[in-house]
Formats: C-alpha cells, sequence, structure tokens
C-alpha cells in the first residue's frame, strides 16, 4: 500500500523514503524510464488520463522502477539546468497527480496525506472550507476565478470551494496541485552527474519534441507592460491561465504576427500541446476576437501598470505621443 | 541648492541623530541605501552590522535620505542583487498624497483616514495580521507606511504581494464574478450576507440600497414582497429567487458604490520584494520632517508632530509667495517673494529642502 502511495505521488516524503528503504539505484532500466516520463510530462494529456501509470496490481520490481525513474528525472533536469524542460516536467507531473486525485471521494486519506504535507489542509471558519491566506495567494492558480479581491476573505482566512452549490471544480485539489508543481519544479544542483544521468541526458535532450522553443524578436519596450509580462512567461516557460494566454493570441492575431510565429512563442508553455494550441490560435484568428480592454485585462489580473489607454492595442500611439 | 544651505541642513540633521534613537530590528540583514541633493538614492548595497553602527554614520557621514531594504539577506552588501540571497521581506503598504508644496488639511484627514481603513478594514480584518506585527510610519513626505512583519507574509514574492495589494485596492474587482453560472437546476449561486471581504461588503451595500432607493435596481422592489426576495436570495446565496431575470446587470451601480470603500496603495511598493523604504525614525530628505513610529493615528499632524528641529529662530529669504500654513503648533504668517524673516528651525529647513528659499 505504502509503496503504491509512493507510486503515484513520488515526490512525497513517502517516495523520498521508498527510494532510501528499497536502496533504489539508478540503472538502464530506470533512466529508460525517467527519459519516458519527462517525456510524457510534455505530451501531458488529462483527457481521459490516458498513460497514467497504475500501481495497483503491478510487480513489485515494476513499483520500485516507477519510484526510482522519478529521482533520475529529477537529476537529470538538474544536470541539464533547462528551464523548458523543468517546467514541462513539473506541470506534467503536477497534473498527472491531479488526475490520480480527482477520481477519489472527498476526504480520502491520500488527499488527505498530501494537504497535510503540502501545508494545504482546508479547515472551518464558520462553515466554510478555509485555507490561510498566504498559502492561498501562493498557491491559487494565476486565473481570474481564483483572484483574491472577488474571495471571501475574512481574518487571514480564505474561501476554498468544493463541488456543489454551482462550484464545478475541486478548488482544494487545484491548489494541492499547484502546490505540487511548484515543488516538483525546486530543484537542487548537481555538480558531478554520475555517467549513466548524463549518458541518458542527452539522450532526453535528442528526444525532445521538435517544435522548439522560439527565439522571440521582440524588443524590451515596444509592447505594453501587460503584453511584455505575458511574452516573459513565455520566454521562461512559465504556465500561464487561459485569460493570459488567450488575451496574447489575441493581441499578437492584431498584431498581424503570422499563425506559425504565434504558435511558435506558444511552443514555449509547459503543457504545451501543439493540437490544442493550433486550435486555439485559428479559432481566434477566424473569428476575429476584439482585444480585451484594459479594465478586462485588469480584472483578469493582468493588467500590470497604469498606462493612459483604454485597451493595450492603443498603447503604441499613446507610447509614441508621449515619447515626442 | 548652495554651500551654506547644504551645510546647515546637514549640520541640523546631524544634531538631530545625535540625540535621536534609531533601532532597524534585524539590522544586519537589512541592505540600506543612501541619497543625497541630486538623488534620493545615490548609493545602495550598504550594510550595519549593528543599530550602534548605524547611529554613527547617521551622526557623522549624515545623508539626507536614507532607506534600508524590506528585504533580509544573508548578505546585504553583496552585489548584484542575486548575490544578496534573499532571505523573505516584510509585507509594506504605501499610502501618499500627491501634494504641492504643503499637504492641505482635507489631504491630511484623508490620507489618514485611508491609513486607517487600509489597518483595521483590511489587514486586521480581512488579512488577519496582528496588530503588534504591524508598523505605522509616517513617510516623512506625503503620507504613510504600513510595515507587517507576520511571518506568514515573508516569503511571498512579487505576484503574491500583488493579489494582496490589488485587494485592498479593489483591483480587478468584478462582482460579476460573485455569482457561478447556473447549476444543473438552473439556478444562480451567488454572495450572502455572511459572506466575508468585498462579498459581504456588497451584501450590506444592496441591503442599503433596498431600504433607501430600491427602485434604482427595478421599479418592481417597490413591492415588499419583490425586496423581500431579494432579501431572501442574500440569506442563502440562492439568486434564482428573485423573478427578476437581469438582476445581476441591475447591480452595477451597488458594485460602483463598493469601490469607493477600496484604498489607493502604491502598489509597486507592495509587490517589489527588493524595495527600500525609509528607515522609520529617520528624517526626509524632501522636508526634515521625521519619519515617525506612531502608535495611534488619532490626532497626529505632520507639521506638528513630525519636528525634528528646536524653534531657534532662522532667517530666510523665500523665492515664491508662501501662504499662511500651520507649522511647528503654531500659524505661519504669509510670505511675499524676495521677503525676508526669521521662522522657527524646523520651518526653515522645510522651505530649503522644497528649494522655496535660501538662507538670507
Ligand atoms: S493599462 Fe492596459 S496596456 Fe497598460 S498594462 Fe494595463 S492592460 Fe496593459
Amino acid at each position: 500500500m505504502e509503496l503504491d502511495f509512493a507510486c503515484r505521488y513520488p515526490f512525497t516524503e513517502e517516495g523520498k523514503q521508498a527510494i532510501i528503504e528499497n536502496n533504489i539505484q539508478v540503472n538502464d532500466e530506470i533512466a529508460e524510464r525517467a527519459v519516458q516520463r519527462v517525456l510524457n510530462a510534455m505530451n501531458w494529456r488529462d483527457k481521459e488520463g490516458r498513460g497514467i501509470y497504475d500501481p495497483t496490481y503491478a510487480h513489485l520490481s515494476d513499483k520500485l522502477t516507477e519510484i526510482g525513474s522519478y529521482g533520475a528525472a529529477r537529476m537529470m533536469l538538474s544536470h541539464l539546468r533547462n528551464r523548458y524542460l523543468t517546467n514541462s516536467f513539473a506541470v506534467g507531473e503536477a497534473k498527472r497527480a491531479y488526475a490520480f486525485l480527482k477520481g477519489l471521494e472527498e476526504g480520502h486519506p491520500d488527499i488527505k496525506r498530501l494537504q497535510e504535507e503540502f501545508g494545504v489542509v482546508p479547515e472551518k471558519r464558520e462553515g466554510k472550507d478555509t485555507l490561510p491566506l498566504a498559502t492561498y495567494v501562493k498557491f491559487a492558480p494565476r486565473s481570474v476565478d481564483y483572484r483574491l479581491v472577488n474571495r471571501n476573505v475574512k481574518g487571514g482566512r480564505v474561501e476554498i470551494r468544493k463541488k456543489g452549490a454551482g462550484v464545478s471544480k475541486r478548488e482544494d485539489l487545484r491548489l494541492l496541485q499547484e502546490a505540487i508543481k511548484i515543488r516538483v519544479g525546486h530543484l537542487g544542483t548537481i555538480k558531478n552527474a554520475p555517467e549513466i544521468i548524463r549518458k541518458h541526458s542527452e539522450r532526453l535532450m535528442k528526444s525532445m519534441p521538435k517544435v522548439a522553443p522560439s527565439k522571440m524578436s521582440f524588443e524590451k519596450g515596444d509592447n505594453p507592460p501587460c503584453i511584455e509580462k505575458l511574452l516573459e512567461a513565455a520566454r521562461l516557460h512559465q504556465n500561464l491561465g487561459h485569460q493570459g494566454r488567450w488575451s496574447l493570441a489575441v493581441y499578437l492575431i492584431n498584431k498581424g504576427v503570422p499563425y506559425e510565429k504565434i504558435l511558435g512563442i506558444f511552443s514555449n508553455f509547459p503543457d504545451y500541446d501543439e493540437r490544442i494550441a493550433s486550435y486555439q490560435i485559428k479559432h481566434a484568428i477566424n473569428r476575429n476576437y476584439t482585444m480585451p480592454a484594459c479594465s478586462m485585462m485588469l480584472s483578469y489580473g493582468l493588467c500590470v501598470a497604469n498606462c493612459k489607454v483604454k485597451s493595450p492595442l492603443g498603447w503604441d500611439e499613446w507610447k509614441k505621443r508621449k515619447r515626442s | 541648492m548652495e554651500e551654506k544651505e547644504a551645510k546647515l541642513v546637514l549640520d541640523s540633521f546631524s544634531g538631530y541623530y545625535k540625540s535621536a534613537e534609531i533601532t532597524v530590528p534585524s539590522i544586519e540583514q537589512r541592505e540600506f541605501g543612501v541619497g543625497g541633493f541630486r538623488k534620493k538614492i545615490e548609493g545602495r548595497h550598504m550594510g550595519f552590522g549593528t543599530n550602534g553602527m548605524l547611529h554613527n554614520y547617521l551622526v557623522q557621514d549624515t545623508p539626507l535620505y536614507i532607506s534600508h531594504s524590506i528585504a533580509y539577506y544573508k548578505f546585504p552588501e553583496a552585489t548584484p542583487m542575486e548575490n544578496k540571497e534573499w532571505m523573505g521581506g516584510d509585507l509594506v503598504f504605501d499610502l501618499d498624497v500627491h501634494a504641492g508644496m504643503f499637504l492641505s488639511e482635507a489631504e491630511i484627514e484623508g490620507v489618514k483616514n485611508d491609513a486607517v481603513s487600509l489597518l483595521e478594514d483590511f489587514l486586521i480584518e480581512d488579512f488577519g495580521v496582528e496588530k503588534k506585527d504591524t508598523l505605522l510610519v509616517f513617510s516623512g513626505g506625503r503620507g504613510f507606511h504600513i510595515h507587517i512583519k507576520s511571518p506568514q507574509f515573508r516569503d511571498l514574492g512579487g505576484d503574491e504581494r500583488r493579489e494582496l495589494a490589488d485587494y485592498v485596492g479593489g483591483v480587478g474587482l468584478n462582482y460579476e464574478k460573485f455569482f457561478e453560472a447556473p447549476d444543473e437546476n438552473k439556478r444562480v449561486w451567488g454572495p450572502r450576507k455572511t459572506d466575508w471581504g468585498y462579498r459581504g461588503r456588497f451584501c450590506r451595500f444592496l441591503e442599503k440600497v433596498l431600504d433607501d432607493d430600491p427602485s434604482s435596481i427595478h421599479r418592481g422592489l417597490k413591492k415588499p414582497q419583490e425586496k423581500a426576495k431579494l432579501h431572501s436570495c442574500m440569506e442563502d446565496g440562492n439568486w434564482s429567487k428573485t423573478p427578476i431575470k437581469d438582476i445581476i446587470p441591475r447591480l452595477r451601480a451597488v458594485a460602483e458604490r463598493m469601490k469607493i470603500g477600496t484604498i489607493n496603495v502604491d502598489s509597486g511598493v507592495t509587490i517589489d520584494t527588493k524595495r527600500l523604504i525609509r528607515v522609520p525614525g529617520t528624517l526626509h530628505g524632501s522636508t526634515g520632517l521625521i519619519a515617525k513610529k506612531l502608535d495611534k493615528i488619532e490626532g497626529f499632524h505632520p507639521y506638528h508632530d513630525a519636528i525634528a528641529f528646536g524653534s531657534e529662530p532662522l532667517k530666510i529669504r523665500v523665492l515664491e509667495n508662501i501662504g499662511e500654513q500651520e507649522f511647528c503648533n503654531s500659524t505661519m504668517g504669509k510670505m511675499e517673494k524676495g521677503e525676508e524673516k526669521e521662522v522657527p528651525m524646523s520651518y526653515g529647513i522645510y522651505l530649503l529642502l522644497k528649494g522655496a528659499a535660501t538662507l538670507s
């Protein structure tokens, strides 16, 4: 049972312990699985939970390989220090964990254990499930639905809603997912990686999908601050919420950036899925969507300055006027 | 500023520091920055191992401005910034009035009220900050700083701090987000009276509007039974009970009223985890007033209670017309451009630093 938990959630203390107690050493099989693990994370599809390894009926040695592959993958990523890979891995692993968790009924011991370990155990206050404010802002997804300003906040607690009463998401699990992502993305440094790690890291680099992260040619200061921030997120391979991506796509389309180039920019996002991204971008192009106004950007939490314009598209003109 | 004025100012500052007691908590982990007549921050990456060392520096090398990092660093003097090793930082809010040469009485009252509301309604009531972890400081210039030292906020990054600043400022406040999309039974769930934060405030505003001017929302609400239905929506959060189909857009005006209760903080200060902020107890180089720590704000007046120098006279020549002004617990008379006059030291230094006078 314990090993199953470590298999599903190898980023936990339990996972660490399992490696120590079973004296798991990286061998070719584990390293091979680790490479696969990173590649899977990059192509992660949450939809049907496809590709999830369920340890329940697996053989012991297989479970150990599975747990070891997580550790080996992290060693490779520490060795490679490639932000794109690391962030993709973190996003993928967190989504993978979420896929397990969302199938569990409320109050399941696995959920409790993880919430305790990550410090995101909801507590009741005045009949509401709540988290401490600082924890909430740390782990709330950067999306308009989670903006603090539209939430129930009191006495340093923020209400977390579970399914029911018009709430369709398990917000408690969504925050847990974010906490997992952050932990997985924190890597130590390794100076002298063992030969086996170096060898397989190289292979990992070679098997990376061909849509390489594109180089962006937008000069700093040429776009409004909100858009620069979104582009920066892409450059740093950080994940962006739906509104962020959407606004960025619409902006780029309105600026006449060609489809391929936009797709290239989107390929920087750690959970990039060419099929979905290309659909979204094409859809936005065909429908000729208008750019969200600054007031809208503000309510999405994407506005980062107080430019004297109504829409990010008007920024250019304004800047020119200001300069002259 | 000419040399003799600059010398007088710095000598007076030094004199003040001789007897001032300035203690910076965790001083050995703070970065310091100092400024002079040209710039508010001319040098940074400085550090002081002890408060005694800071004291000596202030007396001997007296700067015009001095600020310390809100951050705690392992190596505060190291450069570049990454090498300092950030270990967290206080959460700071900055309230400022954009004023002319003097703050008007109305501006002073306004910013004081904002500071009280920020502290009591937002930081204590909503954010759960304990009073003992807060430090309220008159900035020495045009407003107030509130430093929060609670450990739970220390390691928050810039984006997270922005959420807090935006909350206080009501930035991105969108009352429509208080309502969920209709559920499978086509019921719309929304805010309740018992809700917290802005959601609760929204209901309280709405209750008031229902009492005072219900027809501003919908004519039908003049009927007691319709009004009662809306009250009932706010009881259990089921907003499908009112027959007014477009109730949500009709509440926009109520939401606008709610915005009045938000506080205009300078979010650039709050989100900057490496910000330098005026050292409490030191002098502000644009006014000569003390960046004074305050136990309570009631009764505080910057031009009477943050005075650093004595009332000995200073002879000045004013460079512009200056109206009557409250200062140093009395009323300073009007002065005409070019006039020479003896004024209390603190007032004279204030005018010198504002570039409105020279020594005569
Ligand atoms: S004001 Fe408008 S253009 Fe400027 S950052 Fe905000 S959203 Fe962007």
